[in-house]
C-alpha cells in the first residue's frame, strides 16, 4: 500500500494558469482590421450598398418564366454533369484510397504517392481545370465532369482514406490472419467495415457537385450557369430571378432527396 | 505432418520494449499446448510470430521445417489459422461471409473481388457453421451475436481454412464463464477428432489445468515453465505470475489459492 | 461448362442481394440515359489527350517575373477575403445556431424558420451569390466577402446547430438548476461543450472557402480568378502556371495547418 501523501500546510490556492484567450481574440481583431485596411473596404459603401440592396432585391420580384423550359432542359444537363464527374470521382476514389490510408496501404511508398496525387487533384479549383479541359475538349459539358469528376475524387479519396485509418486493426488482421492478399483484404474487410460513412460522403458530393455544375458555365462547361451570366449581364432581372429560382428549386430537391437517403441508410 | 520450431527468438519493439528474450520450443503435430502467464509476458507476441503478424528481430519460426518470409507468407497463413480475443469478425458481413473469408487464400482468383465464391468453397463454409453449432445463425449479421456465438464464427473461419495448426489468442477473455467452457471445450474436441495443432493463450489457470496436453509458462518474455498439466505445481505457478522485485508477497499464494 | 452451377454469392439463394442490385442497375440506367446530355465521347476524349499533352507543354515556359508583385498582391487578397468572411460568419452564425438547435431555440417557430433560412443560405453556390453581390455593390473584393460570409453562414449555422443538439443535457440542467438565466444557460453550459467540434468546422470551412474564394474574381469579386481567367483567355501561359502553382502552394499550406490544428485540439480536448 502506497504512503499518502502530506496534505499541503497552506490553504491558498495554487497560482491561475495564465488565460491566453484574451491575447488570441485581441489578435484575431486586428489581423481583421488590417485585412479590412488592405482590402480598402469602405463601410461607406457597404452602407450604401445595403440601402441599396433593398432596392435592387426588388428588381427581382417578378420572375419571368417564359424560357422555363429551357431551363429546365439546362438545369437537366447540369444533374447529369454532377452525376457523371461523381461516378468519375468514385472510381478513382474507390481505387486510391486503400493505398492512401496509413493502416492499410502495402508500402508505405504506395501510402506517400497516393496521398500526395489525392492532395493534388483537391487542390486545383474546379474551375481551373475545367478551363483546361475546355480549352483540350471544347465547350459543353464534358469538359465540366472531367473538371468536377478531378476534383472531387481527391476529397472523397481522402474521406476514404480517413474513414479505413478509423476501422479497428483487429478487423483488418482477422481477415490477414487467413492469408487473404491486399485486393481481397480492401474488399472484404475494408469497404464492408465503412460502408455507411462511404456512401453519406459520395451524397455529400453528389450534393456539391450538382452547386458547382450549376457555375462552371461560366466558364463555357456547359449548363445553367452560362444563362444565369447572360442575363445578369443584360440587366435582364425577371429572366436572372427565374433562373436563380429554378437553380434554388433543383438544389433543395437534391438536398431532402440525399438527406432522405442518407436517412434510410442509417 | 506439421511441428512448429522455434528457436532462440527474440523480440524487441521499435519503443525499446523487449518482449521476448531468446524464446525456444518445440510444439507436436496435433498436440493441444498453452501458453500461460501473466499480462505483458509476451505471449501474444510469440503467438503473433507464427503467422507472420510479428517478426522476430532474432532467431527464426519454423513451421514444418519452412521458415516465415513475405514470398510465402499467404501459402503459410492459409494453414494456420487464428482465433483472436475481440472475435476480429467484419461486422456488417454476415456469419456465412465472415466464415468464407477463411477460403480466399485458396482462392485468388478475380471472383473473390465480387464477391463470388465457388459451391465446394460455399459447402466448406457449411460443415464449418455445423460443426460450431450455428448452422441457423448463416446469414444473420456477424454484429448481431453474442460474444460466444461471434467466437464461434472465428473458429468456424479458422476451421473453414482447412488448417493444420489453430493459434488462438486469449479466446476467452472476453467471455462469460459459461462460454469460455464452451469454446475450449470446443477448440479440445477439434483437437481430438481431426488432429490439428492447438495452441492457445491463457491467463486463467484452471482453464489451463483442464484443458491442455502441455504448458508453457510464460513471465517477461522468458519460458519458465514447460512441462505436462499435471506439473504445475503451486511453485511453478508462483515462478510463472511472480512479478520483478516482488519475493516474498502473500497476495500472489492468496490469488494463485483461488485460481 | 456453364459458370452458372460453379460459382455463386454468399446468400440464402446465391444471387447478389436485391437491394444491391437494384441500386446499380438504377445508377448505371440513369448515366446510360443521361450520357449524350453530358456529350459523352471516349473517341473525342482520347483524341484531346494529345492536345491536353500539347497544352501542358506549352506551360513550361519561363514565368512572367514582373507579374510576381501581382501574384502576390492578388494572392494575398484572396486569403484575406477567406479570412474576414469566415470571421463575420462565425460572429453571425454562433446565435443563428443557437437558435437553430432544438435543444436551445427559444420557440419551435423561431427553430423552424432559422433552419429554413439557414437552409435557403446555403443553397445557391457562392459564385452566384458573387454575381449578384457584383450587381449590386459593384467589382472589387467587397461582393466576394459578403457572398463568402452569407454562404458560410448557412453552412456553420447548420453544424453549429447540429453540435449544440448533441451536448450532454446534465451540465445544462445542472447549470440551469443553480437558477442561471436563459442566455446564461447557453453561454455556460451549451456553448462550452460545442466548441471543440464547432472548431473543427471553422477549420473544415477556411479550407472550402479558400478554395471558393480563388474563382470568385472570375465574376470580378475580388482575389486571385479574374487574373487566373484571363491568362487563359489571352493565352498568357508565362502568368497561368505561377498563378497554378501559387493556389497549390497556398490551397495545401492551409489544409496541412488546419489538419495540424485540428488534431492538436482534438488531442487538448481529450486530455
Amino acid at each position: 500500500m502506497k504512503p499518502t501523501q502530506a496534505v499541503p500546510s497552506a490553504t491558498a490556492l495554487p497560482p491561475k494558469p495564465r488565460n491566453l484567450f484574451p491575447v488570441w481574440l485581441a489578435a484575431v481583431l486586428a489581423v481583421l482590421w488590417l485585412i479590412v485596411r488592405d482590402l480598402e473596404i469602405s463601410f461607406e459603401t457597404l452602407a450604401y450598398g445595403v440601402a441599396d440592396m433593398g432596392e435592387y432585391f426588388s428588381r427581382y420580384r417578378q420572375p419571368d418564366f417564359s424560357n422555363l423550359s429551357r431551363y429546365l432542359e439546362l438545369m437537366g444537363v447540369t444533374l447529369a454533369t454532377a452525376l457523371w464527374g461523381t461516378v468519375f470521382a468514385l472510381v478513382v476514389a474507390f481505387f486510391l484510397a486503400p493505398l492512401a490510408a496509413r493502416n492499410f496501404t502495402p508500402h508505405p511508398l504506395a501510402y506517400r504517392m497516393a496521398r500526395e496525387v489525392l492532395n493534388f487533384m483537391r487542390a486545383m479549383p474546379d474551375l481551373l481545370l475545367a478551363l483546361i479541359f475546355v480549352a483540350a475538349l471544347g465547350l459543353g459539358p464534358l469538359p465540366g465532369a472531367l473538371a468536377l469528376g478531378v476534383h472531387t475524387a481527391g476529397f472523397l479519396g481522402k474521406f476514404f482514406a480517413e474513414s479505413l485509418e478509423r476501422v479497428d486493426r483487429g478487423v483488418y488482421e482477422g481477415v490477414a490472419a487467413t492469408g487473404a492478399n491486399f485486393p481481397q483484404l480492401v474488399m472484404y474487410a475494408g469497404w464492408p467495415s465503412i460502408l455507411r460513412e462511404a456512401l453519406g460522403y459520395v451524397l455529400y458530393i453528389l450534393d456539391r457537385n450538382v452547386r458547382m455544375a450549376s457555375v462552371l458555365g461560366l466558364v463555357g462547361a456547359g449548363g445553367i450557369g452560362l444563362a444565369l451570366h447572360d442575363t445578369l449581364r443584360l440587366f435582364d432581372y425577371g429572366q436572372s430571378a427565374a433562373l436563380i429560382l429554378v437553380i434554388l428549386a433543383t438544389i433543395l430537391i437534391i438536398d431532402y432527396a440525399s438527406a432522405w437517403l442518407r436517412r434510410r441508410l442509417g | 505432418m506439421s511441428n512448429i520450431s522455434i528457436q532462440s527468438v527474440s523480440k524487441r519493439f521499435p519503443n525499446g520494449f523487449e518482449a521476448l528474450k531468446g524464446v525456444s520450443a518445440e510444439i507436436a503435430p496435433g498436440s493441444f499446448t498453452v501458453i500461460l502467464g501473466p499480462s505483458g509476458a509476451g505471449k501474444s507476441t510469440l503467438l503473433r510470430l507464427m503467422n507472420g503478424l510479428e517478426t522476430p528481430t532474432s532467431g527464426t519460426v519454423r513451421i514444418a521445417g519452412e521458415a516465415l518470409e513475405k514470398a510465402n507468407l499467404r501459402r503459410m497463413r492459409s494453414s494456420v489459422a487464428m482465433v483472436f480475443q475481440q472475435f476480429n469478425l467484419v461486422e456488417r458481413l454476415s456469419v456465412a461471409t465472415n466464415v468464407l473469408t477463411g477460403r480466399l487464400a485458396h482462392r485468388s482468383w478475380v471472383g473473390s473481388l465480387f464477391y463470388l465464391c465457388r459451391n465446394e468453397d460455399m459447402d466448406i463454409t457449411r460443415e464449418a457453421l455445423a460443426r460450431v453449432g450455428l448452422t441457423d445463425k448463416a446469414w444473420s449479421r456477424a454484429d448481431k451475436l453474442s460474444g460466444g456465438q461471434q467466437q464461434r464464427v472465428g473458429i468456424a473461419r479458422a476451421l473453414a481454412q482447412r488448417p493444420k495448426v489453430i493459434l488462438a489468442d486469449e479466446p476467452v477473455a472476453s467471455l462469460d464463464p459459461v462460454s469460455s467452457e464452451e469454446i475450449m471445450g470446443l477448440l479440445r474436441e477439434i483437437c481430438d477428432r481431426d488432429g490439428i495443432t492447438i495452441i492457445v493463450n491463457l491467463h486463467q489457470v484452471d482453464l489451463a489445468k483442464r484443458f491442455a496436453d502441455r504448458i508453457i509458462g510464460m513471465n517477461s518474455g522468458r519460458v519458465v515453465f514447460d512441462g505436462a498439466s499435471a506439473e504445475l505445481s503451486p511453485q511453478a505457478l508462483r515462478t510463472i505470475y511472480q512479478r520483478e522485485g516482488i519475493e516474498h508477497d502473500n497476495s500472489l499464494d492468496l490469488a494463485l489459492a483461488y485460481a | 461448362m456453364t459458370t452458372v452451377s460453379i460459382w455463386r454469392w454468399p446468400t440464402p439463394n446465391g444471387l447478389p442481394p436485391l437491394p444491391l442490385v437494384a441500386s446499380l442497375c438504377a445508377v448505371l440506367g440513369a448515366m446510360w440515359l443521361t450520357a449524350p446530355l453530358v456529350e459523352v465521347d471516349f473517341v473525342r476524349l482520347l483524341g484531346s489527350l494529345g492536345k491536353m499533352a500539347a497544352f501542358a507543354g506549352q506551360l513550361f515556359v519561363e514565368p512572367d517575373w514582373a507579374y510576381l508583385p501581382q501574384l502576390f498582391d492578388k494572392m494575398l487578397e484572396t486569403i484575406e477575403m477567406t479570412f474576414l468572411a469566415t470571421m463575420i460568419a462565425v460572429v453571425v452564425s454562433l446565435p443563428l445556431g443557437l437558435l437553430a438547435a432544438r435543444n436551445a431555440t427559444p420557440h419551435v417557430l423561431v427553430y423552424r424558420l432559422t433552419r429554413d433560412l439557414l437552409s435557403l443560405m446555403r443553397a445557391l453556390p457562392e459564385l452566384v451569390w458573387a454575381l449578384v453581390f457584383v450587381s449590386a455593390v459593384g467589382l472589387g473584393p467587397l461582393p466576394g466577402v459578403m457572398a463568402l460570409a452569407f454562404v458560410t453562414v448557412g453552412f456553420m449555422g447548420k453544424f453549429f446547430a447540429e453540435s449544440i443538439e448533441v451536448v450532454d443535457h446534465r451540465p445544462v440542467e445542472g447549470v440551469a438548476a443553480h437558477g442561471a438565466g436563459w442566455l446564461q444557460v447557453r453561454f455556460f453550459a451549451m456553448l462550452p461543450q460545442a466548441l471543440p467540434d464547432f472548431v473543427g468546422t471553422v477549420m473544415y470551412i477556411l479550407d472550402h472557402n479558400l478554395r471558393a474564394a480563388t474563382i470568385l474574381g472570375l465574376v470580378g469579386a475580388g482575389g486571385i480568378g479574374y487574373d487566373l481567367v484571363m491568362s487563359m483567355r489571352l493565352f498568357q501561359y508565362d502568368r497561368l502556371l505561377p498563378i497554378a502553382v501559387a493556389i497549390y502552394l497556398v490551397v495545401t499550406l492551409l489544409d496541412r495547418l488546419s489538419d495540424q490544428l485540428r488534431s492538436r485540439i482534438i488531442h487538448g480536448a481529450r486530455k
